[in-house]
């Protein structure tokens, strides 16, 4: 019965081995592919807090999970746009010490005190960007490309990539029927639904974790992409471009929020102002290819960067597009139809 | 001088039982019939929309794409499983148990990475069609992942071993003579098995049916890493709406579904077994 | 017909083989993406050391795997002493209940301990994973050790209690010796299962408390990442090891 004995002690030397230094910890929980493993190795070096990372891929899993952990939850979690002031009202964050965030100063005031966070009691935003049309090169002439349109193209079935996001993914159908992204109306919903459903005998896939690599293997030629994911697919290969649709382009901003089941705030605090030094803002816009808030990472980009319109879009481009708001309620119908559009195809 | 050990003994493993295990089902059911609530998970009315809402098109029609793909996916087990466990049940003793943990060792090995190395043999740029272009079978990869055919590969992969061993358990105590005393009468091969073997073999058949088809549905993450935007299995459905769209009525009465679903299959098992023991009975 | 068999055989293991040799192979490819073949190295396991968050993530498997095997099995021999020696009212639906968790897919109990977690406001991390992989493990468990049981000879229990041996003290002397192969078998599947949990613990746990399977589900699902190359490798190594320690017992079980 050694071996018995031998195998027991082994593991219980294991387990009393796994450190027990009770190092200080920050619990992120962020979107996939968003921020450097570079980024948070430094941060750990720099400040000895070691960071736990979780990653999601679209709002509602992430809000879904921080309803659910309402006791050991999150310290620093990045919701888009109205999603902070839906968490807000449901009273899941808290107040940030804007004391403990230097660095937050000198943000790009264009994003800042939106309607979702007045005065940004709540959040810090981070990155901005953009939801367009990706295309690859090699398969499709981008020229003919210009429209949300083009995605319905018939000669397109099975090329189509979808983001795994109900939000972006009735903008797109929405704004193609002359509405709001916005609407709240069920009948406007319920016609979206409609139009989504003839897209779908062309969608070969909803990805919302990282679409660009579907491009990139050449599994889809055509479909939605974030910026972001469209300029790290062109660093790889340059025929995946990047369009923005005539219809206009749905746009986002993705702040930083402390939830209230947080139980390393200052952590949190310290990390939310790492990421919002300048060289480290420089980092993420250089590697991930979405715009920072931080205006003083913009010299220190590089010149290809800088003037990306991948990465900053033209002042008319933003014009023509919409941000998301909270439809309140409307959420549930929305909710529904995405559901009935995923399982009825 | 009747202890207390047995007392004891009995209540923790009462008291655990219950709330872990009817406890849970009882909430499950609860949930299934109460209102959706936005900021909590559930609140009163009870009604019956979770329920109503299944039957429409929709979501009937995952389930029965659900249903299609474990059904593919027992099938193929059986198809493979069937001759496995046969010829491994009549090998000498020593081979069997050779075999039967060769079968294992993929079986010890987490099954999400086992998924994950289907992925890279099926992808776009994977193995498989890298060989096909090298061989020039194919002048352009196929596709072959986000398609049934991956999803059902990859059930099949995970499920296989739950077929074989109810099936090699019967076969084991299959009496071979049978075969030879048809062969004798004159028998053919196809005779034989249809007469003789596959009846006998039946209970072992059901068993390894039930163990794979009601996971297989439930299996969501096979159908996240190898399926595209048509392969949703039950599962998937149940993750999105516990963990996604918060709808948890919904995600209650789909798993009561499932449940009856395996409840209905458990029924018609007992049934085949007491038929079995009837039909042997009188001798 | 013998030519036959082989080839079967050889065709099935291929499939089941195939993928995790070529799992193995890219764990010491240098081709990060595993598209040819380009030299050995060990440098993934090195990626993979250095990876905090996946290190972290198999500490909490181990522990949790250790310590669900643990408790299983000791819950599971007292419930598969109580199932096999006592008579006592709502033994069957006892036993139904155990054969029910055995039977139901992991998804069900997944959701069922996540309503019953939120309702009894346990916080999901450690404890309620814990608690939910003791509870897939133990119809295991108890299956495994009630077969052992059935198969003692009575007379042997029945002189220990000529002899004046108290239930509790019968247990402890005598039981719990004859049944250790069982016991043994019993941890070895459970710390099996418990480390392979997906989706129970998908459900269960909370930020606090990250495993292994779905930090490897979150970095799959992005493509191909060769820490999870080398780590599988060590998983399946493990598997091994497991494989043959519990063959050792088995023999040993079966040769007293």
């Amino acid at each position: 019965m050694n071996i018995g004995k031998t195998l027991f002690g082994a593991a219980l030397l294991l387990l009393t081995a796994s450190p027990a230094m009770a190092a200080e910890k920050v619990y992120v929980y962020n979107w996939t592919e968003y921020i450097p493993q570079a980024v948070i190795d430094d941060f750990t070096k720099e400040t000895g807090i070691e960071v736990v990372y979780t990653t999601y891929d679209s709002n509602e899993t992430m809000y879904a999970k921080v309803k659910l952990a309402q006791q050991e939850g999150y310290d620093v979690v990045v919701p888009s746009t109205y999603f902070v002031s839906k968490m807000s009202r449901e009273g899941l964050l808290q107040g940030l010490d804007h004391s403990q965030l230097p660095n937050a100063r000198g943000l790009d005031a264009k994003m800042l005190d939106k309607p979702f966070d007045r005065g940004n009691v709540y959040s810090v935003p981070f990155m901005w960007g953009s939801t367009g049309i990706g295309v690859n090169a090699k398969e499709i002439d981008p020229a003919t490309v210009t429209s949300w349109k083009d995605l319905w193209n018939p000669a397109y079935k099975g090329k189509v990539l979808l983001q795994d996001d109900l939000r972006e993914v009735f903008h797109m159908a929405l704004k193609l029927q002359g509405r709001s992204s916005n609407t709240t109306d069920p009948k406007e919903i319920e016609a979206a639904y409609g139009l989504l459903k003839e897209l779908m005998p062309n969608v070969l896939l909803f990805n919302s974790d990282s679409p660009r690599l579907p491009y990139l293997a050449g599994e889809v030629s055509i479909g939605m992409i974030w910026n972001g994911e469209a300029w790290m697919a062109a660093e790889e290969n340059e025929d995946i471009r990047y369009i923005y649709p005539k219809e206009g382009a749905n746009l986002w901003v993705d702040s930083f929020v402390i939830p209230k089941s947080a139980r390393n705030v200052k952590n949190g605090h310290a990390f939310i102002n790492y990421m919002l030094k300048a060289e480290v803002a420089a980092q993420c816009v250089a590697q991930n290819g979405y715009a920072t808030t931080v205006l003083a990472a913009l010299p220190l980009l590089d010149e290809k960067v800088r003037t990306s319109p991948t990465i900053f879009p033209p002042p008319e481009t933003v014009a023509a597009g919409e941000f998301q708001l909270d439809v309140g309620d409307a959420l549930a119908t929305y909710q529904r139809y995405w559901e009935l559009l995923r399982a009825g195809n | 001088m009747e202890s207390k050990t047995r007392p004891a003994v009995i209540g923790l493993v009462a008291l655990w039982l219950v709330v872990f295990g009817v406890l849970p089902i009882l909430l499950l059911l609860g949930a299934s019939v109460l209102t959706q609530d936005p900021a909590h998970f559930v609140r009163l009315p009870l009604s019956l929309d979770a329920y109503r809402q299944l039957l429409e098109p929709a979501y009937l029609q995952v389930m029965l794409r659900s249903l299609k793909l474990a059904l593919i996916t027992v099938a193929l087990c059986l198809l493979v499983g069937y001759p496995f466990a046969w010829f491994t049940a009549r090998l000498p003793a020593g081979w069997k148990t050779t075999i039967l943990v060769l079968l294992m060792i993929p079986f010890w090995t987490n099954s999400l990475v086992r998924t994950y190395a289907i992925r890279t043999l099926l992808g776009t740029q994977g193995l498989l069609n890298k060989a096909l272009l090298a061989l020039g079978v194919i002048d352009a990869p196929l596709q072959l992942i986000y398609t049934d055919l991956a999803v059902v590969l990859g059930l099949f992969y995970l499920m296989l071993p739950f077929m074989i061993l109810p099936l090699y358990a019967n076969l084991d105590k299959f009496d071979y003579r049978l075969v030879e005393a048809g062969r004798d009468l004159g028998a053919g091969f196809a005779r034989i098995f249809v007469k003789i073997v596959w009846p006998l073999s039946l209970p072992g058949v059901f068993a390894g049916c039930i163990l794979v088809f009601v996971p297989t549905m439930g299996l969501f993450y096979v159908a996240t890493l190898l399926g595209g935007a048509r392969q949703l299995l039950v599962g998937n459905l149940i993750q999105q709406q516990f963990l996604n769209a918060r709808n948890w009525p919904a995600g209650s009465a789909t798993s009561v579904v499932l449940i009856l679903l395996m409840a209905l299959m458990l029924a018609a098992y007992r049934l085949l077994l007491r038929r079995a023991a009837t039909a042997r009975g009188p001798q | 017909m013998k030519g036959l068999r082989l080839l079967f055989f050889c065709g099935v293991f291929c499939y089941l083989y195939l993928p995790i040799v070529i799992l193995v192979g890219n764990a010491f490819n240098l081709n990060r993406y595993g598209l040819r073949w380009d030299g050995f190295t060990g440098k993934w396991f090195v990626a993979m050391w250095n990876n905090p968050g996946l290190m972290e993530a198999a500490r909490h498997s181990l522990v949790i795997a250790f310590a669900a095997a643990s408790l299983a099995t000791a819950i599971g021999a007292l419930a598969a002493i109580a199932f096999t020696r006592y008579r006592f009212p709502g033994r069957r639906l006892l036993q139904g209940t155990m054969m029910t968790l055995m039977m139901a897919p992991d998804i069900i109990l997944a959701i069922a301990l996540l309503v019953l977690f939120v309702a009894l406001g346990i916080a999901l991390g450690f404890w309620s994973l814990l608690l939910a992989h003791i509870t897939f493990c133990l119809p295991f468990a108890v299956v495994t050790i009630a077969a052992r049981l059935e198969g003692f000879d009575p007379h042997l229990l029945d002189a220990a209690r000529d002899l004046g041996a108290s239930e509790g003290r019968l247990l402890w002397r005598v039981v719990l010796p004859l049944l250790r192969p069982a016991l043994i078998s019993s941890w070895l599947l459970s710390f099996t299962l418990s480390l392979d949990d997906v989706i129970v613990s998908s459900f269960v746990t909370g930020p606090a408390y990250d495993v292994l399977p779905l930090k490897i589900f979150s970095m799959v699902k992005v493509g191909v990442k060769p820490e999870v190359n080398a780590l599988a490798t060590i998983m399946v190594g493990l598997s091994l090891i497991l494989v043959i320690l519990s063959q050792l017992f088995h023999k040993e079980k079966n040769t007293p």
